[in-house]
């Protein structure tokens, strides 16, 4: 991969922007080239918040619909609305347990289910995993490390410039102390369940 | 971040969000004085300052509002400091007053002003283009693309603005505040030679007569300027050929990623600018005489545009000049999608149609929400349980004006920050309905307490809500003056909000929003009067509690009789921490904050332990 855009969506306090920043760092120190990109303020008062990650000498932060790569859905909805930004033969990697926007939870909406995603995605893609990546993290220890299983995720199915192991490093040193056991094994669990996924 | 970008040595690559970057460069640039007002998208650099400020070589508050931090910054400067003053766009229009007579009067220890546009309105009110400000004020104005060119152009504004003792703007976009890319760092100064004020009335006091000397003064910085910047580093050429494309700000970014995608670069010249005022006619002159065709490409307003095709005119140079039109519009951010249609539009190349999936478009949305526990929340529902839609709200700019959406629909309308007392009380004066007038703590403090006092001293018919959370919440929890708690700890200086209420000539109500009996007694008394009334709603943000380590510790609320009894709290309070999981109702123990606001609503909701997930 000498190039790629990386979408990455998900909603406010899930930890898309540090899972952004963990990318990135370890891109860099993979000495790939990067630029990232990400929108503050009123996107994280619960709502949808996105992010970008450009590899190999891209100057713009941004990525325009069908430009993706890669798209790293933290949530199930917010990786549905995002398809629209998937390139020709790009992959998806998501999150396949959801967070209900407030129009669902007040029955006004209706929550898409997970086949919508791979339905549309299907012959377009050139693949798609989906993981339980709260379930996965609570297993880890704690919800909170979500973010850290789709990276292990999309690290082990090869859409990522670098493996599981350069992620493994850089929780190592870019986490802080206490929080490292917990993103090492969250991203183990979701490597095992991107290979397993294959597998099948 | 902690204290990295003030000890990390030169040579080193960090990556650093723009904001950062902006941060580092005045560093670099010897920076001893910063004001702000907080606003996304300039946020990140104040409060970058703020967590580095104990034992920092430098002066930093968040002043009450932009006018103020333009004023106290331009005294520092006037006292020989090199300063650097933040703020969002709409932020200069407050601060617009001291700003268009600040180069006048000069800025002899040097003056940046960072102005963060918001170019797709992400978090703003208006997409004004602020490019306009350094012509209209006479101000240098450096327009940075990248991480990199943030920490430099910001560097190098503060050391111009240093030498020609006069203020200089760094004009940025959301995308470029918030790019996170390598920087290379570079020195950090000795500590500033000293510039002793001399006193000099003339020079610093625009009274008519010294005015008009000023002006004259400025004229001939701004042409000086106009020298420097024909060999400026940050406006350069590449490429060849007979089609030409002129471009600054995040705009090159996509130019040039179009250009190298489409295999276009080097065969078309490109002009990339980005010291943009004054333009460098000469070297744009030289350029066009090149060309057949050039292409302006430049977010917003034909700022670059306007002055380039009255450059041609003057200069008598036969080129064709493109610019703002259907795929380069006036409004919205750009992308490489808009700027490759005009790039290949202008080369008389096709454009392939893009090849995207379809997602149908009544998907769920997810607007923000105000937070679980937000007491914003509590104030909205007892203001609606009173008053209904009788009275009609007047909002204004923070977390609150996310009372906007359903279920309260508490913003009826807005103008700007400050305006929700001053605008409700011309619409109550004019069209003799009740008006309530919501206003945060720190938006009080920042222009709505010469509203309060306009509505004293005129008897305006409002009640104005005071929504306290003792924090700036919406930007990132900055400290306001009312504020008690810092990340440092105790406010030595706290303002006393209901004193200075008081000292208007109104005596507040202060009730804590989150006892429902409480907040709706109040309410249903102060509805029964008249003239200019104040609700002082007081109660903690809950993110700030946790960051300050306030937090009290509360169990979660649960269900614990009838779920299905429990929908019309659903419904009333729409609660993050509300869930229906397989159409029952449950409130997820995560998200709960335990605020117990949906337990006084609901006998079916008490305090308890996790319910399973």
């Amino acid at each position: 991969m000498n190039r790629a855009r990386i979408f990455l969506t998900g909603v406010g306090g899930q930890g898309t922007l540090t899972a952004t920043t963990l990318l990135a760092r370890t891109a860099l120190d993979a000495g790939i080239p990067v630029t990232s990109g990400e929108i503050h303020g009123m996107a994280q008062r619960g709502g949808v918040v996105e992010s970008t990650l450009l590899l190999g000498g891209y100057k713009s932060a941004i990525i325009a619909p069908g430009e993706a790569d890669v798209i790293l859905g933290f949530e199930l909805l917010e990786t549905l609305r995002a398809l629209p930004m998937l390139k020709r033969g790009g992959h998806v990697v998501g999150n396949s347990e959801s967070i209900q926007p407030v129009g669902v939870c007040l029955g006004r909406e209706c929550y898409p289910p997970l086949d919508q995603v791979l339905d549309t995605a299907r012959g377009f893609a050139a693949r798609v995993v989906m993981i339980p990546c709260i379930s996965l993290a609570e297993q880890a220890g704690t919800a909170k490390a979500a973010n850290t299983v789709l990276l292990g995720a999309a690290a082990a199915c090869g859409a990522l410039p670098f493996g599981v192991e350069a992620l493994a490093r850089s929780i190592e040193k870019y986490l802080k102390p206490k929080l490292v056991p917990v993103n090492r094994k969250a991203l183990d669990l979701g490597a095992q369940a991107a290979q397993a996924g294959q597998a099948a | 971040m902690g204290k990295e970008l003030l000890t990390a040595a030169a040579g080193e690559t960090l990556l650093l969000l723009g904001n950062e970057a902006i941060a580092r460069g005045t560093l670099e640039g010897g920076v001893r004085f910063v004001t702000c007002y907080p606003g996304t998208p300039s946020s990140e650099v104040p409060d970058t300052f703020f967590r580095m400020s104990q034992d920092a070589p430098y002066y930093f508050e968040y002043s009450v509002n932009e006018k103020v931090a333009l004023e106290v910054g331009g005294g520092a400067a006037l006292a020989g400091l090199p300063t650097l003053v933040t703020m969002k766009h709409v932020g200069v229009n407050v601060a617009a007053d001291p700003l268009m007579t600040l180069a006048y009067v000069s800025a002899p220890g040097g003056l940046v002003l960072l102005s963060a546009d918001d170019p797709g309105c992400h978090s703003s009110q208006n997409e004004q283009d602020n490019r306009i400000y350094a012509r209209l004020g006479g101000l240098p104005c450096f327009e940075p693309a990248t991480a990199q060119e943030c920490k430099d152009m910001a560097r190098d504004a503060l050391l111009l603005s240093r030498r020609i003792e006069n203020p200089v703007l760094l004009r940025t976009t959301t995308r470029v505040n918030h790019v996170r890319g390598p920087v290379t760092l570079g020195e950090m100064p000795q500590t500033p030679a000293e510039k002793p004020f001399a006193k000099n009335p003339p020079r610093f006091v625009p009274l008519p007569a010294s005015a008009r000397v000023m002006h004259e003064r400025l004229l001939g910085i701004l042409e000086a300027m106009q020298a420097e910047a024909e060999t400026s580093p940050y406006n350069t050429e590449s490429g060849s050929g007979d089609v030409g494309f002129i471009s600054s700000g995040v705009a090159r970014n996509y130019l040039h990623d179009v250009l190298e995608e489409d295999g276009l670069a080097g065969t078309v010249r490109v002009l990339d600018l980005g010291m943009t005022y004054p333009l460098p006619e000469n070297r744009i002159a030289a350029f066009l005489a090149k060309c057949k065709k050039v292409m302006i490409v430049e977010e917003l307003e034909p700022v670059l545009e306007t002055e380039i095709r009255a450059l041609a005119q003057k200069r008598g140079i036969a080129v064709e000049i493109l610019g703002k039109g259907e795929h380069l519009p006036r409004r919205g951010e750009f992308s490489t999608v808009n700027v490759r249609l005009a790039v290949r539009n202008a080369m008389a190349l096709d454009t392939p149609a893009p090849d995207t999936l379809s997602v149908p478009g009544d998907l769920p949305r997810r607007p923000p929400n105000l937070c679980a526990g937000c007491p914003h929340r509590a104030a909205y529902y007892a203001v609606r349980e009173v008053y209904g839609d009788t009275a009609v709200y007047s909002s204004d700019i923070g977390c609150y004006t996310l009372g906007f959406l359903p279920p309260f629909q508490a913003a009826d309308f807005l103008l700007c920050m400050g305006s929700s007392i001053s605008t409700g009380a011309g619409f109550a004066r004019a069209s003799g309905k009740p008006v309530v007038a919501f206003i945060g703590d720190s938006t009080f403090f920042h222009s709505g307490i010469t509203g309060l006092i306009d509505a004293v001293a005129y008897n305006h018919d409002i009640l104005v809500v005071i929504l306290d959370n003792r924090t700036t919440a919406m930007t990132g929890h900055q400290p306001n003056p009312g504020v008690d708690t810092t990340i440092f700890g105790e406010n030595p200086n706290p303002v006393d909000l209901l004193a200075l209420i008081r000292a208007c000539g109104v005596e507040p109500v202060k009730v804590n929003p989150l006892n429902h009996k409480a907040m709706v007694s109040a309410l249903t008394a102060l509805s029964a009067k008249s003239g200019p009334r104040v609700l002082v709603a007081e109660y903690p943000c809950p993110i700030h509690a946790k960051r300050v380590g306030q937090a009290k510790k509360t169990l979660p609320a649960r269900v614990a009789g009838d779920p299905a009894a429990c929908l019309g709290v659903r419904d009333a309070l729409a609660c993050p921490a509300f869930a229906m999981v397989d159409g029952v109702f449950t409130i997820n123990a995560e998200q709960c904050d335990g605020c117990m606001y949906c337990v006084q609503l609901s006998a079916d909701i008490k305090p308890g332990k996790k319910e399973a997930r």
